[in-house]
């Protein structure tokens, strides 16, 4: 029953308090949008108005409300679960880019897919089909063309990583039948495919015999360290984002890097943060340098960069990027450092547009990518 | 031309074709105009065909929905597009510009196409009542009446007195002109109507006629042609022998073994019979033939194409020459004295009469001298004692609005009451004859049944002077060397590419094409009518299949008038900006060249988009390169699109075209099993990524999409960009595996329907 999954959130024990409305992202930044309000409505079954609700889908599940929940409410879990059940009764989203991205996800779930999705990968990157450690790369080589405008060589996440692991003298294992993590469909309410793609990719990660995995993805991670195990599929290899593997390495000494005057700050993902509360590795990797700074929003507090699974990439997206950029700005770094392809995805578009009046002159780059250029 | 106010609001309200489009992806259906003022052409043709309508579903490649179009009221559409006099085709607009449209020869592609694309038999009406009607003679007047008294539901028997059916068509007209294949395709279509043809039947006895009322036929329609031959009345005439009429002549090549008449022949007369009789004779390999005319060629009743034929093969014709008188020796025929003419003041048929001119005789030597100077019918067959009233043309006299002659429940038609005519006024007396039978059998009284008089005059969409000329197509043709030794036929008919080609030559003067496509026939319970405002009205159907996003489906709004019917309001191409989604990023404003998108700011640094409706192209181009699909547009949205997709099928090959409005097409293209679905969209602009992996998704095994090309988009810069969507989507296809060859783009020159099939069969061969 739809009403004992809500239970399981905790819903029923709102206090009505606010906090989250008071904290969310997207309230800040469009008048209409409650949490509180969808909460309550949730709770007196009003599903049918529900259902057609834009704002149903502008929830980041980012858990920026989780987090300051006095009553402990899982809202982002609420989201999920109704998104869901919207889904089954035939309505969804709006979707940006007309749902390109959803079909690629959706596509990637054919049975006898056969993708050529490694022709970035250089003769200078050494990898395997097979090893200990596997490189999860993500989306990246699809966002690579789709977002050809953007200019954002976001591969270049995938190919330092590459290039830091064979500086180890490791040749990871990078799987050519690796598809989407599902992530996205999971949270927009196809319970379905994301369970398909779950099992393929885990078949295919037996393959290879790894007993590590590191993503570049927040988004993939969390996947496969929250959401695979929530829907069943356990998986017990160690997995590791890259921000994680390089401080290891660093405080293991096999990793130094040189010293910059580059002043650094950094964007917490959401998913990497909040949701796998990972906040300290990525600093050391960056802290290398006496020249990291803070943003105004941080670690727990941290603002999301504006889009979650592609969805209602609206005004109040804009507004959200505009003010996480105006925070990079003002404390004076030279780069924005991320740990998630959608945030420099995100946070890019922002950057690059012409009607915004501000100009942002902070460099957005993968942490792997940073950590690369300054590795001795 | 006269613009007509109702008319011209039709045409508003229609005046985007991917509107009118709309309706029939929507109600998929077939679809029954009801019209308003009529084609020049059709209002031409006697038998009430609709022209327009079929020139412009050759012109779309709808080659079988054309036949339906011309059967529903020509049973002979092969026939007619041999020999049929055309005076749709004098009437053609385009006879202002350059030449007419080759209506007469596009007819008969559709016929010839049917032959080796056959369409199901029609299903057999005939004997769903008890009445029995007799036709005698099975031309084309008593053809046509028993097809449509078959078609409602009656028990119709042919007698023909000769061994097969088709009258003049068969007996008179020989088979290089009329091959016996497609008469007998015709005649079969008629017949699997449930229409019995009895052969070498001729009616006679003491009472001829109303004994096949006693005989227990509720009707007579007689229409047994004019077949005898009218003599020349010259002195010489009945003294030897050499002489042979060219209807007796004709009928004796087409059903006796063909024999050479004579070495040296006369043929006497400016009609059809005449020059087929001639050219005939040069097919027997008679030497000497001449075709002697008392008036000038301008005044030659045959058709032009033929006379210009008959001298290719050889044919003297003597213009401005009478007969005098016949010459012989021996009692056989050896010359014949003729008379110069020269033409004085009209006579009472409007052409200038000829007056011989005195001492310009001169003698043609011939041993064989064909009168084909007129026919009368044939009454030998009728008692003494018959009280029908015989003209003193030795024709029946018969009503000429209800085909009525004077004895109740006897009809008469065709050749048999007018005397020699053309094969599309018999046709048209059939229909006449055929409704009276009806309302005689009824009992619904014979009112006068007046026949359109008045002139329409037609609008067209476009300034006549302004429009380019183009080339009629010519007729293929059997070199003149090869074909005087046979009896095939000479015209080969156009192809595929010429008929298309030819179609879109069509001016489609009038509102609309009258494609037949956009009003539902009533089993569905849905018909659009156009009202006299011009609206287009749904008769409201009571089971009517409420969707849930309707509008964006019909692409437009119904609306009650409270009278039983709903209005129908075609959404504006103009799409709108949804607020709520729009990231104000600027992305449409640099996308569209025109300047119809602008920034607006309606807040502290919030901008939101804002498209122009009067400078909008309605291309659509926008609202694909919209990020966050904030740009809704009035046609084509992605609701529609997944109604459109809906038609993939399982456990079939499915084809999805794309096409831009200016080069698709949804013609019935012989794709075996190959399920193909066309989604039209203003401009190639308009297409999205997401369109190509959705039609995938849902089990497309191939995806086409057609658009002008850069240099020939119709809104500049929609080609250009589709390109860069093109680009994006087969680089993302690749990586996800899916093979080159699903994945198709074509650029097309606008309104090539030729090319446009190629291009689809090219690539469903490919796939």
């Amino acid at each position: 029953m739809l009403i004992d999954k809500i239970k399981k959130t905790n819903a029923l024990a709102c206090l009505e308090c606010g906090k989250c409305t008071g904290v969310c992202p997207v309230s800040r930044f469009s008048r209409q949008y409650s949490p509180r309000s969808i909460l309550t409505r949730t709770v007196r079954e009003d599903f049918d108005s529900l259902y057609t609700e834009y704002d149903l889908w502008s929830c980041l599940t980012c858990k920026r409300c989780d987090e300051v929940c006095i009553s402990n409410i899982k809202y982002s879990d609420l989201t999920q679960i109704v998104r869901t059940s919207a889904k089954d009764s035939g309505f969804h989203g709006k979707c940006s880019h007309s749902g390109a991205m959803e079909l690629l996800q959706k596509t990637m779930t054919t049975e006898d897919l056969k993708q050529n999705r490694l022709g970035w990968v250089t003769d200078d990157l050494k990898i395997s089909d097979k090893g200990d450690i596997l490189y999860f790369v993500g989306c990246s080589p699809y966002f690579d063309i789709f977002f050809t405008d953007l200019d954002l060589s976001i591969l270049d996440a995938a190919k330092s990583s590459i290039k830091i692991l064979n500086r180890m003298g490791v040749t990871p294992a990078v799987m050519s039948d690796e598809r989407c993590c599902g992530h996205d469909l999971l949270w927009n309410g196809d319970d379905e495919n994301f369970k398909m793609l779950a099992e393929k990719n885990l078949e295919a990660v037996t393959n290879t015999g790894a007993k590590t995995i590191l993503f570049s993805c927040a988004e993939c991670m969390s996947a496969f360290k929250d959401l695979y195990p929530k829907y069943g599929m356990p998986v017990k290899l160690e997995l590791k984002h890259m921000s994680q593997f390089i401080a290891e390495k660093m405080s293991d000494g096999d990793i130094e890097l040189t010293d910059s005057n580059e002043k650094i700050t950094y964007q917490d993902p959401c998913r990497l943060g909040r949701h796998l509360g990972i906040y300290d590795e990525p600093r050391q990797v960056l802290n290398g340098s006496d020249n990291f700074v803070e943003m105004k929003q941080n670690s727990k507090g941290s603002l999301c960069c504006g889009v979650s699974g592609w969805m209602n990439c609206d005004i109040t997206s804009k507004g959200i990027q505009k003010e996480r950029l105006k925070q990079a700005e003002e404390t004076g770094a030279e780069t924005l450092a991320v740990a998630c392809p959608k945030c420099q995805i995100h946070l890019t578009c922002t950057k690059k547009d012409d009607v915004v009046k501000e100009k942002f002159d902070v460099e957005i780059r993968d942490i792997s990518s940073i950590t690369l250029e300054r590795m001795k | 031309m006269s613009v007509n106010k109702s008319t011209n609001k039709f045409q508003e309200i229609l005046k985007n074709d991917s509107a009118t489009l709309s309706f029939t992806d929507h109600i998929k259906e077939k679809y029954k105009v009801g019209w308003v003022n009529p084609s020049p052409c059709m209002e031409a043709c006697p038998a009430g065909v609709n022209v327009k309508s079929y020139i412009s579903l050759i012109a779309a490649g709808k080659f079988h929905d054309a036949l339906k179009v011309v059967r529903e009221r020509n049973p002979l559409p092969g026939i007619c597009g041999r020999i049929c006099t055309h005076p749709c085709e004098t009437s053609c607009n385009r006879n202002e510009i350059d030449e007419p449209v080759a209506i007469c020869w596009l007819k008969r592609f559709i016929a010839d196409y049917e032959l080796k694309h056959p369409m199901p038999k029609p299903e057999k009406i005939a004997g769903k009542r008890r009445e029995k009607i007799a036709v005698i003679g099975s031309g084309p007047a008593g053809l046509t009446t028993a097809h449509d008294l078959a078609l409602l539901g009656y028990k119709v028997t042919i007698f023909e007195e000769l061994s097969e059916p088709g009258g003049m068509l068969i007996a008179g007209i020989p088979s290089y002109r009329m091959p016996r294949d497609i008469l007998k395709v015709e005649i079969d279509y008629i017949k699997d109507l449930g229409v019995e043809i009895k052969t070498n039947s001729r009616i006679k006895g003491k009472n001829a006629v109303e004994g096949l009322i006693q005989k227990g036929f509720n009707a007579v329609f007689i229409a047994i042609g004019a077949h005898q031959g009218k003599k020349l009345n010259v002195p010489g005439e009945e003294d030897f022998v050499g002489f042979l009429d060219a209807v007796t002549f004709l009928r004796g090549v087409n059903f006796d073994k063909p024999k050479k008449p004579g070495d040296k022949v006369i043929v006497i007369g400016g009609g059809n019979s005449a020059i087929d009789a001639a050219r005939t004779a040069i097919r027997l390999n008679c030497e000497d033939v001449n075709i002697v005319y008392r008036r000038t060629r301008n005044e030659m009743p045959a058709n032009d194409a033929e006379i210009e034929e008959a001298e290719n093969e050889g044919v003297n014709i003597h213009y401005l020459a009478a007969p005098v008188k016949i010459i012989g020796i021996n009692g056989k025929v050896t010359g014949m004295e003729c008379v110069k003419m020269e033409l004085g003041v009209p006579d009472e048929s409007g052409r200038r009469r000829p007056i011989p001119i005195k001492g310009s005789e001169y003698v043609i030597d011939a041993d064989v001298i064909i009168p084909a100077i007129s026919q009368e019918p044939d009454l030998t067959f009728l008692p003494a004692s018959h009280k029908l009233n015989i003209s003193k043309w030795n024709t029946f006299v018969a009503n000429e609005s209800t085909m009525e002659t004077n004895i109740p429940g006897v009809f008469a038609g065709g050749d048999a009451v007018t005397g020699p005519n053309t094969v599309i006024d018999a046709i048209s007396q059939g229909h006449i004859a055929a409704e009276s039978i009806d309302r005689f059998i009824n009992g619904i009284s014979q009112q006068r049944v007046q026949h359109p008089t008045r002139k329409f005059e037609t609008e067209i969409a476009c300034n006549l002077k302004t429009l380019p000329k183009t080339k009629r197509a010519e007729m293929p043709m059997e070199k003149v060397e090869s074909r005087t030794t046979s009896f095939d036929e000479v015209e080969f008919g156009f192809d595929e590419a010429q008929a298309i080609a030819e179609a879109q030559r069509c001016l489609r003067c009038g509102p609309c094409d009258e494609c037949y496509t956009c009003v539902p026939e009533c089993d569905k319970g849905l018909a659009i009518l156009a009202n006299d405002e011009g609206d287009c009205l749904l008769r409201y159907p009571p089971n009517f299949p409420i969707h849930e996003n309707q509008n964006e489906i019909l692409q437009g709004e119904l609306k009650s008038t409270g009278k039983g019917t709903i209005k129908f309001q075609v959404n504006p191409i103009v799409p709108t900006v949804k607020e709520k989604l729009c990231r104000g990023c600027g992305d449409c404003v640099k996308v569209c060249e025109y300047g119809a998108c602008e920034l607006v700011q309606i807040g502290d640094e919030v901008f939101v988009s804002r498209i122009n409706p009067d400078i909008c192209r309605g291309c659509g181009t926008c609202v694909a390169f919209c990020p966050s699909s904030a740009i809704q547009p009035g046609h084509f949205t992605s609701n529609w699109l997944e109604f459109k997709l809906q038609n993939i099928k399982p456990k079939t090959k499915n084809v999805v075209v794309f096409s831009c409005n200016w080069n698709g097409s949804t013609f019935d293209l012989n794709t075996g099993k190959t399920n193909v679905i066309y989604i039209n969209a203003m401009c190639t602009g308009r297409i999205e990524t997401s369109f190509i992996l959705k039609a995938l998704e849902l089990g497309a095994d191939g995806v086409l999409i057609t658009g002008c090309s850069t240099e020939e988009c119709h809104y500049e810069f929609g080609a250009t960009k589709f390109i860069e969507t093109y680009d994006k989507t087969k680089k993302l296809a690749d990586m996800l595996g899916i093979a080159d060859k699903k994945i198709g783009y074509e650029q097309i020159p606008s309104a090539d329907t030729y090319k446009f099939i190629e291009s689809v069969k090219g690539f469903i061969k490919q796939l």
